[in-house]
């Protein structure tokens, strides 16, 4: 589903953010990747929804060669994937049904569609009491529920996540979390940027960890500290 | 195309237009003063160009013949001016006619019975379809052998030639600076309208819509701009001749004005055409800049 191979990248101001990284994601896998910041969690994300461009490598999502991708495909990859970030990016003068179908209507999706899609990924992730609200009104996590909803509405087979509980409190982290867990039941790839260690722990999910824009370790069911779970380092 | 979509766009269209109105009547008012400008430069141009053809219409050269000029080289010189294409017509004049004409025109006031014997000429009276033609046609004519004399309004016809070049350069110069000026006005306005929107078209493009569905609603909006101010000033136009031309038209009766020189209705559509098209060229120029970063 997803293939990165000796994949480099320098950003113009000579940052050089990720370092022959090569990494190999299934059809319906669950992600981890930690690190701390500034390590190229979130250029590896940007990398796969072609926000930027590799200077080096081979990258394939979904059967599409993204790092060779011309400037007018990348809409055709973007409905492939879905994508959530830490500070939401929901419009504030939409309301929640509006946010999530502007993703189908700006997409040229058919009215009938929206008015079917809609209501069902609202459903999901338990927001369908809310729809005519705005998201001021919401709380993080319902925000965040929401941004989901969006990410999901054209039913991508990958969901992106870069830090998408780093503004929740640890309620809504559960909840959050547990919603990834289910869409990714579903058959979901979920790829998730995170630095929560209470997240990574408590799922025990693969962890591919980064440092230096370079991958040093791949676990298929690892903790946030390599080796250690949450309790241990208590403990210890 | 289904009733939602368009409902959609048309909102998102309506949405934009309305978020910076100060700016949107700058920008419909710069392109208004520029229609007008340019309504106002293609009507005295008309009417200029109209008063001026109807001078140069009567405008005719008089070919004088030598006063030994053989019927032989009448008739050649009456077979050319009858073969030059530039020409749209030739008469000859012989000289009992002249003197008969002279005659009627100067009735009163010179006593041609005082005349012993007929001192004119034999003459071609020629006219040609283009006014430009006028001295060319002239130079050639005088060259033809028989053919003694010339004459023709020359000071006229080159004056109102001059008066028609300077007049076309001044007006074009003063068009293309305030389209230049309308262009960049309207460009900022969209670009305010595209920075107010930048977070929307931030999630346009993360969720793959395409850069022609992002950049129409702005285009629509330049076009907006661009017609709304072009009728404005089709508006003022139209105010500005009922009430001045007929004014002006009494005031100058010497100078043969008409009433409506220009067909109004092709005007309009050029002008509405011109600020639709200022709209548009220069929306698609900002989106364009800003899509491209």
């Amino acid at each position: 589903m997803i293939s990165l191979r000796g994949v480099s990248l320098v950003y113009p101001n000579g940052v050089r953010a990720l370092d022959n990284v090569s990494l190999e994601i299934g059809k319906g896998d669950f992600v981890f990747l930690v690190g701390h910041s500034g390590t190229g969690k979130s250029s590896l994300l940007r990398l796969l929804y072609r926000e930027a461009a590799s200077t080096a490598g081979e990258i394939v999502v979904d059967g599409i060669r993204v790092d060779r991708l011309r400037r007018n495909r990348v809409p055709a990859l973007r409905r492939h994937l879905g994508v959530v970030f830490q500070d939401f990016k929901l419009l504030t003068d939409k309301t929640v049904w509006e946010n999530v179908a502007f993703a189908m209507q700006v997409t040229g999706a058919h009215t009938r569609d929206v008015m079917r899609q809609v209501p069902r990924v609202l459903d999901l992730v338990g927001l369908s009491h809310k729809s005519r609200m705005y998201p001021n009104e919401l709380s993080g996590g319902e925000q965040q529920r929401a941004a989901i909803a969006r990410a999901l509405v054209n039913n991508p087979k990958i969901l992106l996540c870069d830090e998408p509980t780093g503004n929740l409190d640890p309620v809504n982290t559960t909840e959050i979390t547990a919603l990834l867990q289910r869409i990714n039941l579903k058959g979901t790839t979920v790829v998730v940027a995170t630095h929560n260690q209470a997240v990574v722990d408590r799922m025990r999910r693969r962890v591919v960890r980064l440092e230096d824009g370079r991958i040093t370790t791949d676990e298929e069911r690892g903790y946030y500290y390599l080796g250690l779970g949450q309790g241990q380092v208590l403990s210890g | 195309m289904d009733s939602g979509k368009v409902k959609f766009f048309l909102g998102e269209v309506v949405r934009n237009f309305s978020r910076n109105t100060g700016m949107q009547v700058t920008a419909i008012g710069t392109v208004a003063i520029t229609i007008v400008l340019l309504g106002l430069f293609l009507f005295v141009r008309a009417a200029l160009a109209d008063a001026g053809n109807r001078l140069l219409d009567q405008i005719e050269i008089s070919a004088y013949l030598q006063s030994g000029a053989t019927p032989t080289q009448a008739a050649a010189v009456g077979h050319f001016l009858a073969q030059d294409p530039r020409i749209a017509s030739a008469q000859f004049v012989p000289k009992k006619q002249g003197l008969a004409e002279l005659r009627a025109r100067t009735r009163g006031s010179i006593d041609t019975a005082l005349l012993t014997e007929n001192p004119l000429p034999d003459k071609f009276r020629i006219k040609v379809r283009d006014p430009e033609q006028v001295e060319p046609v002239a130079a050639t004519v005088r060259r033809l052998a028989g053919v003694d004399n010339v004459v023709y309004g020359q000071k006229i016809v080159q004056r109102l030639l001059a008066l028609g070049a300077v007049l076309r350069r001044v007006g074009i110069g003063l068009i293309l600076a305030f389209v230049g000026v309308a262009g960049i006005i309207i460009s900022n306005t969209i670009r305010l309208t595209v920075f107010a929107r930048r977070r929307e078209i931030a999630i346009m493009q993360l969720v793959g819509a395409t850069n022609t569905y992002i950049r129409l609603p702005f285009i629509c909006e330049g076009l907006l701009d661009g017609i709304i101010g072009a009728l404005v000033a089709l508006g003022l136009l139209e105010i500005a001749r009922a009430a001045l031309w007929p004014r002006l038209l009494e005031a100058l009766p010497w100078v043969q004005l008409t009433a409506m020189p220009v067909d109004a209705r092709i005007l309009a559509a050029q002008l509405v055409l011109t600020g639709a098209a200022i709209g548009v060229l220069a929306s698609w120029i900002s989106v364009g800049r800003f899509l491209r970063t």
